[in-house]
């Protein structure tokens, strides 16, 4: 028996179509607003209002001519950015975005480790892929981007166990029903975890002031460097899918995911609608941090993990636990 | 600033009176022929009397049958020609690299471009002319012709020579680079991330301008040397043609001279803010190189404003200005400064208060003062490590004498320090335009002079925004120079570059560079 | 599916900006064409920094001898469709440096060229103005009916050994590579 609900789900809402639809729009609503804060106007030309400028870029780095070093390993060099996009995807599928996520499940206990441990590995797909193409700027850019994220994984994955422990599930629909139920996103019960977690994902997506990785002044085009047409399309994409699967995070463990009040007629509609809502809020601060800050140093970007994020992870881990052991089961 | 002034001449004097020849007043403060090595004696003997002597540049002339080396020397209150000529056929001279490590960009030069072999200092393959340049074609010599020389059709091809360990990576920084807006090469050799060699390739942006000068009338070089650089366009123009006047002994109407200055300062505004913004750019800080670029437009329309064009303003000619400013359009330059005077105190506060920025920039890139004074380096560069030079306050050009305004030093010696030299110089620089504005003297701006300038040569030193810009022309009594010979200011601050990135890691090494304010289309000329 | 690759290749042209010899005067115009006064993201031009990213090369600068050799490299380096457009009287021709013995005088010497920008330096509206036309010659309006087109010089009516290259044969031919 074909499911034809579950293949629609995956194919098209809100599967693949409707989250590429949601990474160009949210591309372009970062570039609207850091041409707004430069004092610019930002794309305009293409579609009304520019709207239409991401899906230009995408279609016409699919038409340029590929080519391929000679000393390219040929077969991570082809597949690496497609195979990062893929599994990039595959993880927002376990974010419920209308009430549920794509396979209609409540997930299941732990999905919350599964989609973090696939962003890891997408990201060492992109390292690879810069390793493989055999250029100076690329196997520095994969360096650093390798050293950058492995770093920031260790106090994303501790802090991202904040809201898991204030629910008592590892399950990410248990998360939100949690907030849901509560009537209190974790924004308020644990604010300094929000903090956190901002400054985590901000160095895990590779945005200013930690885009050391993407630094033109110092390393052309970073692991980029090689790479033409379609492939670099992939990579671009799968640059966005990041940044989307970051704030689709936030928005889950923090703000309550798709939960809000439901006014009339059908509850997906309204579930998609605050679940946007929020992912553009979070999308607008994580770009106004990104404009206003400089560049960090390399070394300065390190030592800012290792000596001031992790111990305050920590620190935010213990301070929950003893919350909720203590305080919150009077109060809440 | 020494209180005690130091006659050099009278200290050269007493030391080796009788085996050179001494001309005080001669090309500034004094000429000394010294023939037969003894420019060596004499160069010692100045650097032990006074600590602040260096090389500003070193001529290369063609007489016929000998070759001129022409050192120009300057100390902490004079400005020095020490003459020395050898032979065509055996054109070797001592080197002074041990002596003061400075010379040894402007003595490759000479040796790359009339073939003068400095004994003491070997070079390997071409320094500014390209791979493919026949060997034994020197382009500034009388008899070689632009047109007539043949390039050695297979360039050899450059040998990319690895470091020996192992650990070691060179990097190879240009000519095609984000962070570069001009083609210059530099090969960085890493361990780790530290930076433990830099070897700069310069040339890219060699046009042969001073070859070029020899075969324009001199109304025309001023158009021809103006191109030299886009950024600071008017300061060459001024350079140029003040040497021309000192040899022709043409004396320019005041009125002139205040318009020459305004020209002046409009333009080392625009080139600071230029630098200030592009500084943001290399430290990842888009935001704040869009908003000084943006306050940088209202002056490029002030530009446009006093002389019909936003970046050649072409207003320098041998004898005054060529327009006048209307007094229609004072209100409007006023307005304009006011403005920016009011952004200011916005920028001053990024600078003192935004933790990325700070972070990026202090303590990054410091060349303490005995370094900066060994290898003289000039301009916002010097005067961030604590050396107090300014040409239009050590020797005042135009009308800069009789305008008050302060000089601005900073001791530091990093990249913020430098920075925020070129931000209070931004100020003075309106307080000088309102000032000259204020007291425009009436009169003529131009006097008719003839197409001919009678035979003779001067030197010339200006400030640029960039630093120190020194100009030496020789005239043989015809409409066209004999010799044009041009020093500019990030010449002179390479070698610092290169002493500041190492032992520093490689990420700051753009940020660094752009402290210096480097502009390679000046160096390569 | 033409259409839709000429109106993306159209809305989103990304540069490249090589210096080969240049006075800097043409590269802060274009530099400056990013900031705020002038903003050429309207147009979907974002400045790359690796040849293999960019459609578009603008080269500024009389092409010294050294620069000659990495002018060929970097074009050899861009993926197909990629124009070039030539910015500065210096680009051109070689502008005042012309004759110097260092210079080799214009891009098209080295790199077939798409557009000229004179101009010493040009204005950036003459450098948007040149980069706008480029990009309507690729996707040109529709003719109307009544609009009688221009008649180009026919080829017999010049002298022997030489050619007209119009901008609009130039754009045929890339036309030609846009459609393969």
């Amino acid at each position: 028996m074909i499911d034809f609900t579950l293949i629609f789900r995956i194919l098209v809402f809100p599967g693949f179509t409707f989250i590429v639809l949601l990474t160009l729009f949210c591309d372009w609503v970062e570039r609207k607003i850091e041409a707004r804060i430069q004092n610019r106007v930002g794309p305009m030309v293409a579609g009304p209002a520019g709207i239409l400028q991401p899906l230009a870029d995408f279609i016409k780095l699919l038409t340029k001519e590929d080519i391929e070093p000679r000393d390219a390993k040929k077969t991570i060099f082809k597949f690496a950015p497609l195979l990062a996009f893929t599994i990039m995807i595959f993880a927002l599928f376990f974010l419920p975005v209308d009430g549920t996520n794509i396979f209609s499940t409540g997930g299941f206990s732990g999905d919350l480790i599964v989609i973090l441990a696939f962003s890891t590995i997408a990201n060492f797909l992109l390292f690879l892929a810069g390793w493989a193409s055999c250029n100076p700027y690329g196997t520095i850019g994969s360096a650093r981007v390798l050293t950058q994220f492995l770093g920031y994984d260790i106090p994303l994955f501790l802090i991202a166990l904040t809201p898991a422990f204030i629910a008592g599930s590892l399950s990410i629909a248990a998360i939100s029903a949690y907030q849901a139920s509560h009537l209190l996103p974790f924004i308020v019960l644990a604010p300094w975890a929000f903090v956190l977690f901002l400054i985590a994902i901000q160095a895990e997506l590779e945005k200013d002031p930690f885009d050391v990785p993407h630094s033109e002044s110092e390393l052309v085009g970073g692991l980029e460097t090689e790479f033409t047409g379609a492939k670099l399309a992939f990579l671009h994409l799968t640059r966005d899918v990041q940044i989307v699967f970051g704030s689709a995070l936030v928005v889950e463990l923090f703000l309550g995911g798709p939960n809000g009040p439901v006014f009339f007629g059908i509850p997906w509609f309204w579930y998609t609608l605050w679940f946007v809502l929020k992912l553009l809020a979070v999308v607008l601060i994580s770009e106004y941090i990104t404009t206003v800050f400089a560049r960090f140093r390399i070394d300065q970007v390190l030592s800012g993990n290792w000596r001031i994020l992790l111990p305050a992870a920590l620190l935010s881990l213990m301070l929950t636990v003893a919350l909720v052991t203590w305080v919150y089961p009077l109060v809440v | 600033m020494s209180n005690n002034k130091i006659d050099i001449l009278s200290v050269v004097a007493s030391k080796l009176g009788n085996r050179v020849q001494i001309q005080p007043g001669y090309l500034s403060t004094g000429t000394i022929i010294a023939q037969n090595g003894l420019h060596r004696n004499v160069l010692k003997t100045m650097i032990d009397a006074d600590e602040k002597t260096g090389i500003t540049a070193i001529t290369g002339l063609d007489f016929g049958e000998n070759l001129g080396v022409y050192y120009h020397v300057h100390t902490s209150n004079a400005f020095v020609t020490i003459k020395a000529e050898v032979p065509k056929d055996n054109p070797k001279i001592q080197t002074i690299i041990d002596l003061h490590p400075g010379a040894v960009f402007h003595e490759l030069e000479v040796a790359d471009l009339l073939g003068v072999v400095f004994e003491g200092h070997p070079t390997s393959g071409h320094f500014v002319l390209s791979e493919n340049w026949p060997d034994g074609v020197y382009p500034l010599r009388k008899n070689v012709k632009a047109n007539e020389v043949k390039l050695v059709p297979t360039p050899k091809s450059e040998e990319i020579t690895l470091p020996e360990n192992e650990r070691l990576v060179k990097i190879i920084i240009g000519p095609q680079h984000p962070a570069l807006l001009e083609p210059e090469k530099f090969a960085v050799t890493v361990d780790g991330e530290i930076v433990t060699k830099v070897e700069p390739r310069i040339g890219y942006v060699h046009r042969g301008i001073e070859k070029a000068t020899e075969s324009r009338t001199y109304l025309q070089d001023v158009y021809l040397v103006e191109r030299i650089c886009g950024i600071c366009n008017s300061i060459h123009a001024a350079g140029f043609v003040e040497c021309v006047e000192k040899i022709a002994k043409i004396e320019v109407p005041p009125r002139a001279k205040y318009l020459r200055v305004i020209a002046l300062e409009l333009n080392r505004l625009h080139s600071h803010l230029l630098t200030l913004g592009h500084a943001g750019l290399e430290i990842g800080y888009e935001t704040l190189f869009q908003y000084f670029w943006r306050d940088r437009e209202p002056i490029m329309d002030l530009i446009e404003l006093t002389s019909g064009n936003r970046v050649y303003s072409s207003l320098m000619t041998i004898g005054g200005v060529r327009r006048d400013i209307k007094d229609t359009d004072i209100p409007k330059i006023k307005t304009t400064l006011k403005d920016l005077r009011g952004k200011l105190p916005f920028y001053r506060q990024v600078y003192e208060n935004e933790p990325s920025l700070k972070l990026r920039m202090k303590n990054v890139g410091v060349l303490k003062r005995a370094d900066a004074l060994k290898l003289s380096v000039v301009g916002p560069v010097a005067r961030g490590s604590g050396v107090d030079v300014d040409v239009r306050k050590d020797e005042p050009y135009e009308a800069y004498a009789e305008i008050p305004f302060k000089e601005i030093v900073y001791t530091t010696g990093d990249t913020w320090a430098r920075m925020n030299v070129r931000m209070d110089e931004v100020e003075e620089s309106i307080n000088i335009i309102e000032y000259a504005i204020d007291n425009l003297p009436s009169g003529q701006f131009r006097i008719i002079t003839p197409r001919s300038v009678p035979a003779g040569e001067a030197v010339n030193r200006v400030e640029a925004p960039r630093g120190e810009l020194f100009y030496y022309v020789r005239s043989n009594g015809t409409d066209m120079p004999d010799r044009v010979k041009v020093r500019t200011p990030t010449f002179a601050n390479i070698p610092a570059f290169l002493k500041t990135a190492i032992g520093e890691s490689i990420a700051d090494v753009p940020a660094n560079f752009v402290s210096l304010d480097p502009c390679f289309s000046c160096t390569d000329r | 599916m033409t259409d839709t690759k000429t109106w993306a290749r159209v809305k989103s042209p990304w540069v490249l900006h090589f210096n080969s010899g240049a006075c800097n005067g043409c590269d802060i115009e274009i530099v400056a064409l990013l900031t705020p006064k002038y903003d050429v993201e309207r147009f979907g031009v974002k400045l790359e920094p690796s040849p293999r990213h960019a459609d578009v090369l603008l080269v500024t600068g009389c092409v010294t001898q050294q620069c000659a050799e990495r002018l060929k490299r970097v074009y050899d380096q861009m993926p197909q469709p990629k124009f070039v457009v030539a910015i500065g009287a210096c680009a051109c021709s070689g502008g005042v440096f012309e004759g110097n013995y260092n210079v080799l005088g214009g891009v098209d010497k080295v790199i077939p060229v798409t557009a000229f920008i004179p101009g010493c330096p040009p204005r950036p509206e003459a450098i948007l103005d040149g980069v706008v036309k480029l990009l309507n010659a690729l996707n040109p309006p529709k003719p109307k009916k009544q609009a009688k087109q221009p008649e180009l010089p026919k080829q017999e009516d010049k002298p022997e050994g030489v050619v007209v290259q119009t901008a609009q044969n130039v754009v045929e031919e890339e036309k030609q590579i846009v459609k393969q």
